[in-house]
Formats: C-alpha cells, structure tokens, sequence
C-alpha cells in the first residue's frame, strides 16, 4: 500500500514535470534567444547554449532601430508603433467586449427569458473566421476603418463580445438576487444598486473575464494580417515580417520582440492575481 | 407598526399554483409566525409582503392602503433574508449604514444609530472588519441590524436561524423577541422550524401545499388543531392520529381501533359532536405527551417495540402495524422492548378528525 503511494508519487511529479518541460522550455529558449547575438542563434553559430555566451541587447535595439546589430538589414519600420497599436486595439478592443457583454449578460440573466439569444451568440464562435473577415474587410473598406487601431479595436470588441457575455453571464447568474433585493427592500434604485453592489462585488469576475478577452485580443494574428497593412499593424504582424533575403528568419528579433509582447498579460496577471485566487465570495453564503 | 392584511392572495408560477386563495390578518406589532414545510408557499406569502413578488390575484393592504404597485423600496418593510445577502464588499458598518445612506441621513446621524444598534447586536468590535469573512453566527446579526437600523414599520424574516448553530439559534430567539418588543415592529417570521415559531410567535399560521390551515396562539394551534396536517406537523413527535371507527358500548361512545382494541369511552362532549358527524370512521389523536403506563393493567394492552432514552426524556414506541403510538416520559419508565404495557391516555386530550376529510371533529 505504502510502496504503491510512493510509485504513484513518483508517476505523479514525473508527469508533472514533464509537462512544464513541454510549456517551459520552447518559453525559456526564447527567452534566452533575445539576449543572444547573431552568431549565437543563427544556424550558422552552429553552437547552441543554454545560456548566451556573450549577452547582449542587440536585438532589442534592432527592433527599435537604434541599431543594425550585425545584421546587414535595416528595418523599414520599427517595433515601437506594433506595440502601441497590439495595446490600443487590445485594450479598446477589452473595453467594448466587457462593457457590452457585462450590460447584455445583467440584463439576460436577471430579466431574460429563454435560451435563443445566449445561444445565438455563442454560436457566432462556429463560424470559421475566414469565412467572415472577407465581408468583414469589404465593411471597415466602406467605413474608412482599415489600417486603423480603432477600426481593430472595434472588431476584436465585436469577436471577442460572446465570451465576455457568457463569462459574465454565468457569473451574473451565480450571484444570489437576494443581495439586490436587499438593497432594493431599502429605497435603492436599480440603476444604483447594479453600481453599487452588483459591479462592486462583481469585480472579481470583471477582473478574470477582462484578462481572459484582453489575451484572446493581445495574440490576434489573422484579423490584424487582414485589416492592416502599414501604419498600425500589431505585434503578431510586425513579427512575421522580421526576416530577411539574407539570413532568413530573424530569430533572435523575434525572440526580443516575444518577450516584450509577453509582459501586459504577465503584469495584468499578476495584478489580478489576488482576485482569481480569492474566487467569488457572494455575500457569504451558505448554500 | 402597521397592520397587514392578505385578501383572497393567489400566486400562481406557470401552470404551478405556490398559494391557494390565502386570507391573513396580521395585526399592529403582532409577532406573526409562518410555519409550514418546505414549499408550502410561506416564502412566496412574504416575498409577495415585501413587493419580490406580485400577486396573481387578490390583495394586500399595509393599514388598509392597497400595496399593488407599490414598489418594494418604498413599502417600509425590512428584510432578512435566509442567506443573509450581505454586501461582502463593505466592512460590516458600511453594511449597517446602508439603509441610512440610501435614504440620504446626514452621516453624523447614520453614525449615532449604527453605533447604537452594533452595541445592541454586540458587533462593536467588528465594526471596521471586512464582512466576507464573518462567521455564520455574526453574519447572521448583521443581517438582522443592516434591516432593523432603519427601524422598518414591518419587519419580514425569512428563516434567519436556519443556518446557525443550535446553541446560538437559542440565543437568538430570545434576542428576537427582545428587539421586537423593543421596536414593536410588525414581525412576519418564516420559519419550518416549530419551536421558533412556538417560542416567539404571538400568533402562528401554519400553511401546507399553498393552503393556510390554521391561524392561532401556539397553544390554540397545540392543543386544538384544526386538522390531521396541522395534528401531526405542531409538536414534537407530533399527534399519534391512530385509524379507527366510532362504536357503542355500554360505557358510551369509543373508537375500535382494530388490533389495538377499543379506546376508553370519549368525553362526553366529544362524543356528542362525534354522533353529530357525518362519517363513522375517524381518526383518533392524543398528544404523546399525554399517555401514561397503567399499573393496574387498566387501559389499552399495546406492544413495545423501543425504547428511546435521551436523558431527560424517554420516548417508547409502541403498537403494531400501522398503528403506531408514541409516548414521552419525563422520567425513565419501566417498559422493556417487546413486552406488553397497559396505555392510558388523558380522555381530555383526546382529538378525533373526520377519517375522509381529516378536519378535526369538534364540540359545537
């Protein structure tokens, strides 16, 4: 019995191990890589480290175009404008989804009746994007929105809106109406109580929805490839373009460019973290 | 201090009717108790008092002032919910002041009464905690003083106790009654529990299926239930209601219990009423309270089949079949498992109800 407990302790931080292996090191090889000069990621290096033998921030001034590193490409633009578009659209595109979908997610689960709209709009996730964003390109033509941050920041609203909604939702219905009603039995109005109280000790669930839509905004790929061309193209898009004739991918600009792009969702994380971990405590209940 | 008055109250969900045609007078400052089991459609009668809930049919009037329409917030009522519905985002005095703030009290004022009533509840010290991590019993005394610092007209109580400890649950009774008597609030309690009702209530109504069944003094509804629900559901155990049928015999009326044998003669009165009574077959009742072992051997022969012994209390089931009896002594008796003991029950406290109708039989 004991021997058996041991075994599967052993199988058990095996298998644990193994899967940080698999998440951590490709995360930690990049990491390593946008410190790395040329000579140390590119094939012709030929010797691969662990850790770069000579670091450097030259990849981080290449991205930023203070420096040609020794790389014989200049870039014809610079990282700068990706990042403020990837964060304007991101952030623009969070606050559209979470104020639309928290409003219709309140009303459809304290007022609502039925399962048709709920549905609907999560059925809008099975449509295949590509069969979409054709149209999609043809209407922000029309309206002037292409290469635009907020032509972006209105469409990753509207494709990210159904789970901010069904997030919020279900949060919305797990939260007792006992405690609204307490506060209208006292003269509260509505409109006051859902500011209140309900958004109050909502926060936590805003917090944790809002990250989880800002991520699915932040590593949009396709929608930014085909509504933007020059001026505001994002992170994703500004990264595939880094490469040359000459020494094909450019990994270690890459792998700076990553690294950066990887901080708002670790910082946002880490500020949120008291609310995921702290969970929903409504009104202290019994139940 | 306002009374309240339920005329012809229907509430139907759906095709589910949660309240039959309830008729209810609540007086001023009545501690009114609704006691019933679960889904008997107490807690849809005080939701529809507090305005959750409107009314399919009929009405209800606040000193005589029709209340359809009346939004919940402007009825001056309090309410205490069942999971207490604190706010856990505010520390416990932003709970208590709520009500006051909402109303727009200058906050020197709001200030004097939650220190007032955080003294009368003892919630002094936890005054500037937060109240997500209040214990249960706590919890459970803000809620009562986040309602009753506004000092409501009426006071609506939705199984408060029904999640604290017994002991505190003790304490909290009393602490009821003395805020009530304190504030002369009228107080509609909800409750499944029958010594909360029985121990506080001025009067009870006890409800089953949506149906008001009777509406008294917790002795009235003890000693003189109206019908077999209300017989078996007020006390604890509730009535022993054996099935028998009306005969003569030459001490008078009894009732032939079949394997138990016959009763003792029913009071005179009693007896009256019950060759009044349409129907032959009845059901007999007695409190459990109310049975003694004959030394004489004078009485009803029954069979043991246990004995409870739970201290200051012995509890002996006897009979056979379906007709089961219990007793309740208040010292150990002498009665061992599978003998035979002599019952005698106290004729006045014998109860007979229709067998067809289960409506209590009694002296015209």
């Amino acid at each position: 019995m004991m021997n058996r407990s041991v075994s599967f302790e052993i199988f058990r931080y095996a298998a644990i191990l193994l899967a940080l292996a698999i998440t951590l090191v490709p995360t930690l090889w990049m990491a390593s890589m946008a410190f790395k000069p040329i000579a140390e990621w590119s094939a012709a290096g030929a010797d691969l480290t662990w850790w770069p033998k000579n670091p450097t921030l030259d990849n981080f001034r290449f991205i930023f175009g203070t420096s040609t590193s020794d790389l014989i490409v200049a870039l014809d633009r610079t990282a700068g404008k990706p990042i403020l578009s990837s964060l304007l659209s991101a952030v623009f595109g969070t606050l559209v989804a979470m104020s639309c979908g928290t409003a219709a997610a309140y009303g459809l689960s304290r007022f609502g009746s039925g399962q048709n709209l709920p549905l609907a709009l999560i059925q809008l996730r099975l449509f295949p994007p590509m069969a979409v964003m054709i149209p999609v390109m043809i209407m922000w033509a029309f309206l002037g929105l292409v290469d635009s941050w907020w032509g972006l920041a209105l469409i990753y609203g509207i494709v990210t809106l159904p789970f901010a909604f069904w997030l919020m939702k279900t949060f919305f219905d797990d939260m007792p109406r006992e405690i609204e009603d307490a506060a209208l039995v006292e003269g509260c109005s509505r409109t006051r109580v859902f500011m209140k109280i309900t958004l109050p000790m909502m926060r936590p669930a805003l917090a944790s929805s809002a990250l989880f839509v800002f991520i699915l905004n932040w590593s949009d790929y396709l929608i930014a490839l085909l509504l933007t061309t020059r001026e505001w193209v994002t992170i994703p898009v500004y990264m595939a373009s880094l490469s040359s004739s000459m020494t094909g991918q450019l990994y270690g600009a890459k792998a700076a460019l990553g690294l950066i792009a990887a901080v708002p969702p670790v910082v946002m994380g880490i500020a949120i973290q008291r609310h995921l971990v702290r969970g929903l405590t409504f009104g202290a209940l019994k139940q | 201090m306002t009374a309240i008055h339920l005329e012809n109250l229907v509430k139907r969900f759906g095709a589910f009717t949660a309240l039959k045609t309830m008729d209810l007078e609540i007086r001023d400052g009545e501690f009114m108790a609704l006691l019933g089991p679960s889904g008997c459609g107490k807690s849809t009668t005080m939701n529809m008092i507090a305005g959750m809930e409107s009314p399919s049919k009929g009405r209800i009037l606040f000193d005589g002032r029709d209340m359809n329409g009346v939004a919940m917030g402007r009825r001056g009522v309090g309410f205490v919910f069942q999971n207490y519905a604190i706010f856990t985002h505010m520390n416990v005095y932003d709970n208590l002041a709520y009500g006051l703030r909402v109303r727009g009290l200058p906050e020197r004022e709001v200030d004097g009464r939650v220190r007032k009533i955080a003294d009368f509840l003892q919630l002094t010290p936890l005054l500037k905690q937060p109240s997500a991590k209040l214990s249960v019993n706590i919890l459970q005394r803000l809620a009562i003083g986040r309602s009753a610092i506004v000092e409501p007209a009426i006071f609506l109580l939705d199984e408060p106790l029904s999640n604290v400890d017994a002991a505190f649950r003790a304490v909290m009774r009393t602490e009821l009654k003395h805020l009530q008597r304190q504030f002369r609030q009228t107080m509609v309690y909800v409750t499944h529990d029958q010594l909360e009702a029985m121990t506080m209530a001025d009067r009870i109504a006890v409800m089953d299926h949506g149906v008001l069944q009777q509406v008294g003094t917790p002795l009235e509804v003890y000693n003189d239930p109206v019908n077999l629900f209300v017989a078996g559901f007020i006390g604890s155990p509730g009535m022993n209601l054996l099935k028998g049928s009306l005969a003569d015999s030459d001490r008078g009326l009894v009732v032939d219990l079949g394997e138990l044998g016959r009763t003792a003669p029913l009071p005179p009165q009693l007896a009256a009423a019950a060759r009044s009574n349409a129907g032959r077959d009845v059901v007999y009742g007695f409190r459990p309270e109310r049975v003694s072992l004959s030394e004489t051997g004078e009485g009803m022969p029954m069979p043991v089949t246990f004995i409870e012994r739970i201290g200051a209390r012995t509890i002996a089931h006897l009979g056979t079949g379906e007709q089961r009896v219990k007793a309740v002594f208040d010292n150990d008796v002498a009665a061992e498992s599978a003998s035979t003991v002599a019952v005698a029950i106290e004729p006045a406290s014998v109860r007979l109800f229709d067998a067809a109708t289960g409506v209590a039989i009694r002296e015209a």
